[in-house]
């Protein structure tokens, strides 16, 4: 679920801009900087990840998958939302020009702190990433929507009704973005192991490859 | 105090009037998604790998407007839209969203497409929020049958509405801000405004390999609807989709590397080259003046004439 335009308070979208913007120049410098373009091209993969539909009894959900993203993208999860938020809002239907700002930082928040915590305890064992993977998959459209709820509480009590009403429509989208991640983990420890690396990031220290 | 009415109707009618609303709204969204999808696609699913952006042949003032001045323009006033508080200024701003539209010649059914896009999201508002809204002094409330808990509250229902109308406003705008003018000319635009080039060359691979990817997705589907699987609901159909997601993966990934070698192999050394320079005008400035005093004149109209 996006935020469109027009909900949140003026203050509230600007200040939605300011932060994602130091966050996104934050992952990029994270990010190898010849390694930027590649980025780009797997943001396209992850958006085309995201239109994928779900059925859920006599409707369907679509997959928003904060979680992986942070999980295979490591810090620079947060640019490549915030990009792959700006082609949306750009050349597909979705408007949401001034609250760009906000939705990025209600789904890059969430991956980064998914991918934080997937590197953090995957350990080697494919079992362990299956379930760690599914957790940060879970807790990542969690954090989304306790996200979109808090900004939507930002209008002042009259939007509190309808910060509840999108915090409840999650909980399905809950469960099955975190059994899709889990598979998707370990699918990948399976396929290609590599790819559980943060893939373009800086890193200390990196176990191999 | 509130102002509460109380309204008896026959318990039988109580179903009607809570499942009928709903249903008409769903099956026009449902009726206009499908003329959108037709008009735009007459017989055959688009090809995405073409750019849709690319300026075609239809002219107009926007068309020919320095594109720095029109992103500026139109993104500091859907702010000053996105400011307001009052449903007859937000209609005004929707009106003026309209005459845009007319001005840029921009194309119907991708425009509805665009307001398609957002009905779930506003409809949540307007639904929920006129049961929700606390009730304040001088408040209208509908309180059908005694159930007092849900009582109807105008003014939660003129919120929404504001809400909706701003959402819609700056919708409209998107179409005439970004189809008139070739997509690689905008993100020039946006790098010349301050953005880093490297957003708009990042912003454009995307693209490109968005719709390589989506091909990619598609021909994996059909595959898998050849070979017998159908989406349900259960564990399956997850495993499935978590299995596709990850094949979804692995190819891009390794595509990404061949992608930017051949980058590399052609010469890429990190930006794309310029077409041709553009220059800011009188004409431009003016119309930038006219449309933000506009806006501005609304928020000023929102604030202090009420």
């Amino acid at each position: 679920m996006h935020i469109s335009d027009g909900v949140l308070p003026i203050s509230v979208t600007i200040g939605g801009y300011a932060a994602s913007a130091a966050l996104a120049a934050w992952s990029a410098r994270r990010t190898h900087s010849e390694e930027l373009p590649k980025l780009a091209v797997v943001t396209a993969a992850f958006f085309v990840a995201s239109l994928i539909h779900v059925p859920f009894g006599p409707t369907s959900v679509h997959l928003i998958i904060p979680g992986l993203t942070g999980a295979l993208l490591g810090p620079s999860a947060f640019l490549s939302i915030g990009l792959g938020l700006m082609l949306q809002s750009l050349l597909f239907q979705f408007g949401g020009l001034t609250a760009l700002g906000a939705n990025t930082l209600m789904m890059g928040l969430p991956a980064l702190a998914c991918g934080w915590f997937f590197q953090k305890f995957k350990g080697n064992a494919r079992s362990r990433q299956i379930a760690i993977g599914g957790v940060a998959g879970a807790a990542g459209t969690m954090l989304a929507a306790v996200i979109l709820a808090a900004l939507l509480a930002t209008g002042g009590e009259d939007f509190f009704g309808v910060a509840k009403i999108a915090l409840a429509a999650h909980v399905p989208v809950i469960i099955i973005e975190g059994a899709v991640s889990a598979f998707t983990i370990g699918f990948l420890a399976r396929v290609k192991p590599a790819l559980l690396q943060p893939a373009f990031a800086h890193l200390t220290k990196r176990d191999h490859g | 105090m509130a102002d509460v009415i109380h309204i008896q109707i026959p318990a039988w009618q109580l179903p009607l009037l809570i499942l009928i609303p709903p249903l008409i709204l769903g099956f026009l969204v449902a009726w206009l998604r499908h003329l959108a999808r037709s008009r735009s696609a007459p017989g055959e699913e688009p090809d995405w790998s073409v750019p849709p952006l690319e300026a075609d042949s239809k002219t107009s003032p926007l068309h020919h407007w320095d594109v720095r001045c029109k992103i500026v323009t139109i993104l500091v006033y859907s702010f000053l839209v996105a400011a307001l508080t009052r449903l007859t200024p937000v209609l005004v701003a929707v009106g003026l969203s309209f005459m845009v539209l007319l001005i840029a010649k921009a194309s119907l059914s991708r425009v509805l497409m665009r307001l398609l896009a957002i009905v779930g999201f506003i409809s949540m508002f307007l639904v929920v929020m006129p049961f929700t809204v606390p009730v304040h002094d001088g408040d209208k409330v509908f309180v059908i049958n005694q159930i007092a808990w849900l009582g109807f509250n105008v003014r939660g229902l003129l919120l929404a509405a504001t809400i909706a109308g701003k959402a819609v406003a700056i919708t409209l705008l998107m179409e005439p801000l970004l189809a008139t003018a070739p997509l690689p000319m905008t993100l020039q635009g946006l790098s010349r405004l301050g953005v880093p080039e490297m957003i708009g060359q990042m912003l454009l691979l995307s693209y490109r390999y968005l719709n390589v990817f989506r091909h990619e997705a598609r021909r994996m589907s059909s595959g898998m609807q050849v070979r017998g699987f159908r989406k349900r609901t259960n564990m399956a159909t997850l495993k499935a989709v978590a299995n596709f997601l990850g094949m979804l993966f692995v190819r891009s990934f390794e595509r990404t590397e061949r992608v930017f070698d051949a980058m590399r192999a052609r010469g890429y050394k990190g930006r794309f080259p310029e077409s041709a320079e553009p220059h800011v005008q009188a004409r431009d400035l003016i119309w930038a003046c006219v449309w933000l005093v506009a806006g501005v004149m609304l928020v000023t109209y929102d604030r202090l004439v009420f």
